[in-house]
């Protein structure tokens, strides 16, 4: 069958990473296209690619077996594609017609708005989708799946050929996807194709007419659902070595002492539900799962950045309070946030006083702050973390993303921590230094921290654990020694193909 | 197995390590001198100094009066009670807050200190004290309901600005308190060692807060409020504590130069402060402070208001009418700010 559209050769380069590599893919009219892999496989970039929110270096793109130059969202839109990404782009205080018509709307002879053509067509679209709200509803009242049925309804009134969804599920309920599958079955029987971007098997196989699989920026296999096994999907996925990126653990953690950190039954809101775990003295814990499974709540809970609704939390067997990220220090935790920029870093503020930001009291006397106490913190932190100790007055904002997270994680170690969490510590960092922070995270580990790491990379995951605790949808799913782990495993425990909640 | 061993046996990838054993280069004292002389050339103020410098050069020539003792003094009054306002100011503009409420305090302050003074005859100083803590409240209620009901600063302050003038007119009836004593005058009118005793207390005032800012762990969680909000709350600092304590400050900063104002003048007055809010941002900003927060210092801000108050005794002196100071103030403070965005993209 002819394909509708089809992506051939498409390279993608930044500086330092190739983001796409020879990537081709094709749907055909009315077929619904699963597009799955790893956080970090090129997903997101390919999706940006058809959106024209950035231009591929080389390939193609064609449409109706014309070929097409795609270079802004303008000319996306023209060649029949609407990109839904998870982050919805609706305006909450105009209502639901309003937001269809969005830069489209009707006039009347007198040049002014004419809302009643527009709540019309705005009806006409939705009985056609089979939803039943009103075109006068305000967006902001709506659920988050009938936003995204409104961002839909938006794609089709300017005749969408091609659908792109971005993990239109990640933060619906059992039975808003219910409602979302249906909807992207009657889009397929309305001959309109659907890229159907997510994690989760079960979707997947549910609605799939064919899944494209992606791993390090190349499609790795496309495969008709109805003839592959869930299993094999996955398999394709993270199909890949190991090596020896990560350093070696120098001596066995010791678990006949107790616990540094233990939780038991870890809440927090509608986030985190009845979490459980414990970290030893020099080992490493790692929480893994999807974006969006609670593992970062897990963490801002502990740290006290978060309110608590129920569980303890003991250091060193006590039960604490840790209602602020004081009192967490106090107790000998630290955190490096997930995020460097919002989270992590005074961007604006040298090296030197990001570093010493979390250390005020053991540099100052009666609160005035010693220069030179501050500038050989400083200086020797940068020297410990191989940072350019000329490095320490310039700004942070300046440096480089490993440097960057080098000075957050300098920041900690200052304190001398006997727990450390880090959030994702190698997100946008480049090879180089993720071996470097590998390598640190095993230092700090060997010298006696516990230490808990949040990671997406499976290979990552597998590579720094002592142990692993699977997190899905805000419960822990599971947990595994790293000998017994493998990718396929923690992948179908953190998809839900495997692993009861606990 | 210590950390540093762990990172130079990757080789070192990022950051280029310093060889070890070579020692630093020596610096030769002229070479030192030359250094600290080109980051003082290059420094952020420099420049508005130099504008200053050259304004007044071209002031002294310009009129007859400029340098006259009674003008210099005048001008050292102004620019002392101002730049006591702008540096309270400055620390709240520092968290990214902004205080629209100072003028409003002055009134407050001034009419407090005549009713504690003349109608109910309390000494001198004890009045002094309890309208600045009656000042300072201000302050609280500000910075209270900023951080614990998250409320903008714009708005919590927008509030304060109506609701202190209105006690101010409210409770005097919109009429002046006049009749202080003698000593208290003193503090506005006097001088000591031929210098006004208002400008003594602003000199202290910007010194202090100067080196609370650069040397004292409050400036530096007020620079990290100021720069990310978040990122401070995750280094355990009590990002509430530090707002209610800036806003305490600008408050009370102002309550002082409320206090100076009414004895200058010799009377409290509800009608007092009127717009010193606008001056004071306006000062903060041309200093180059940042509205959003973590960026500018006390020099700056001293500079700032020394330039928007030369600038006005200037437009009186060359005899164009008072109506167009506010023109040339609007344009001094846009054209600053273009200026050191126009830095700082270049950078």
């Amino acid at each position: 069958m002819e394909s509708l559209i089809a992506m051939k050769g498409v390279v993608k380069r930044y500086p330092g990473v190739i983001a796409l590599r020879d990537v081709s893919l094709s749907v055909r009219p009315g077929e619904v296209m699963a597009l799955v892999g790893e956080n970090g496989a090129g997903k997101s970039t390919l999706l940006k690619v058809l959106a024209g929110a950035v231009q591929a270096d080389e390939g193609t793109i064609e449409v109706n077996g014309t070929v097409v130059q795609i270079s802004s969202p303008r000319d996306s839109q023209a060649s029949g594609i609407a990109v839904i990404y998870q982050e919805l782009n609706l305006a909450n205080d105009l209502s639901v017609a309003e937001n269809i018509y969005v830069g489209r709307e009707p006039r009347t002879r007198f040049g002014t708005v004419d809302f009643k053509a527009m709540d019309r067509g705005a009806t006409e679209l939705l009985t056609g989708l089979g939803i039943s709200i009103s075109p006068r509803d305000l967006v902001g009242d709506l659920n988050i799946a009938l936003r995204q049925m409104v961002e839909i309804a938006k794609a089709l009134l300017v005749d969408a050929r091609v659908v792109v969804m971005d993990e239109p599920t990640s933060s619906l309920t059992e039975e808003e996807v219910d409602t979302l599958l249906t909807l992207v079955r009657r889009l397929r029987s309305n001959g309109v194709s659907v890229i159907y971007v997510s994690h989760r098997m079960r979707e997947i196989y549910e609605i799939a007419d064919r899944i494209t699989v992606m791993r390090d920026g190349a499609v790795v296999g496309v495969c008709e659902a109805a003839e592959t096994a869930p299993g094999e999907v996955i398999q394709m996925m993270v199909g890949r070595e190991l090596d020896d990126l990560y350093g070696v653990r120098s001596k066995p953690v010791d678990y006949s002492v107790p616990a540094a950190l233990e939780v038991r039954g870890l809440s927090s809101g509608a986030l985190l539900h009845d979490v459980s775990f414990s970290v030893q003295p020099g080992e490493i814990l790692v929480l893994a799962g999807l974006i969006g499974a609670g593992r970062s709540d897990a963490a801002l809970t502990i740290f006290g950045a978060t309110k608590r609704s129920g569980g303890e939390i003991l250091v060193d067997q006590k039960a604490l309070a840790l209602r602020n990220p004081s009192e967490a220090m106090a107790a000998g935790i630290g955190f490096v946030p997930e995020d460097r920029k919002q989270q992590g870093l005074f961007l604006g503020l040298s090296v030197r006083e990001n570093i010493s930001s979390a250390s005020l009291p053991s540099i100052s006397r009666l609160s005035f702050v010693s220069r030179r106490r501050d500038r050989d913190l400083a200086k020797r932190l940068a020297g410990d973390l191989s940072l350019r100790q000329s490095a320490v007055e310039v700004a942070a904002g300046t440096l480089s993303g490993g440097n960057q997270q080098k000075v957050v994680l300098a920041r900690w170690l200052a304190r001398k921590p006997r727990t450390l969490i880090l959030d994702e510590p190698t997100r946008g960092v480049d090879v180089g230094a993720k071996a470097e922070i590998y390598r640190l995270i095993r230092t700090i580990a060997d010298e006696g921290v516990a230490v808990v790491v949040i990671s997406s990379e499976l290979t990552e995951v597998l590579g720094i654990a002592d142990r692993i605790l699977v997190m899905r949808e805000g419960y822990g799913v599971g947990e595994l020694a790293v000998a017994s782990a493998s990718e396929t495993r923690i992948m179908a425990m953190a998809t839900g193909l495997e692993g009861e909640q606990s | 197995m210590t950390i540093k061993e762990a990172v130079v046996g990757t080789g070192g990838t990022a950051g280029g390590t310093v060889p070890n054993g070579t020692p630093p280069a020596r610096q030769g004292v002229g070479q030192r001198i030359r250094g600290q002389a080109w980051k003082v050339l290059t420094a952020r103020e420099s420049s508005l100094a130099g504008v200053v410098i050259v304004l007044v050069i071209f002031l002294s020539f310009a009129s007859p009066y400029f340098m006259t003792v009674g003008n210099l003094t005048v001008v050292g009054r102004q620019i002392a009670l101002a730049l006591i306002i702008s540096v309270g100011m400055t620390f709240v503009i520092l968290i990214g807050g902004i205080d629209l409420s100072v003028g409003s305090t002055v009134a407050l302050v001034s009419v407090l200190t005549g009713q504690l003074m003349v109608t109910s005859g309390l000494p001198p100083a004890l009045a002094v004290i309890l309208a600045l803590i009656g000042g300072t409240l201000v302050g609280l209620v500000n910075g209270t309901i900023n951080a614990f009901v998250g409320i903008p600063s714009f708005v919590v302050t927008l509030g304060m600005l109506a609701v202190a003038r209105g006690l101010a007119l409210g409770t005097t009836g919109g009429s002046t308190i006049s009749g202080f004593p003698a000593a208290f005058l003193y503090l506005g009118q006097g001088s000591f060692l031929g210098i006004p005793i208002p400008v003594w207390i602003a000199v202290v005032i910007a010194f202090a807060a100067h080196f609370v800012l650069t040397r004292t762990t409050f400036g530096r969680h007020i620079y990290f409020v100021g720069s990310n909000e978040e990122a401070a709350k995750l280094s355990g600092i009590r990002v509430r504590r530090v707002k209610i304590a800036v806003f305490m400050i600008s408050a009370s900063l102002a309550s002082v130069s409320g206090i100076l104002e009414t004895a200058r003048l010799s009377v409290g007055q509800p009608a007092a402060g009127n717009g010193y809010e606008l001056l004071a941002i306006g000062a903060a900003v041309i200093g180059g402070a940042s509205l959003f927060g973590g960026v500018g210092g006390i020099l700056g801000t001293a500079l700032g208001t020394s330039l928007l108050l030369l600038i006005q005794n200037a437009l009186i002196l060359l005899g164009i009418s008072a109506y167009w100071q506010q023109v040339f103030s609007g344009v001094i403070i846009v054209a600053a700010v273009a200026l050191n965005m126009w830095r700082r993209g270049r950078r």
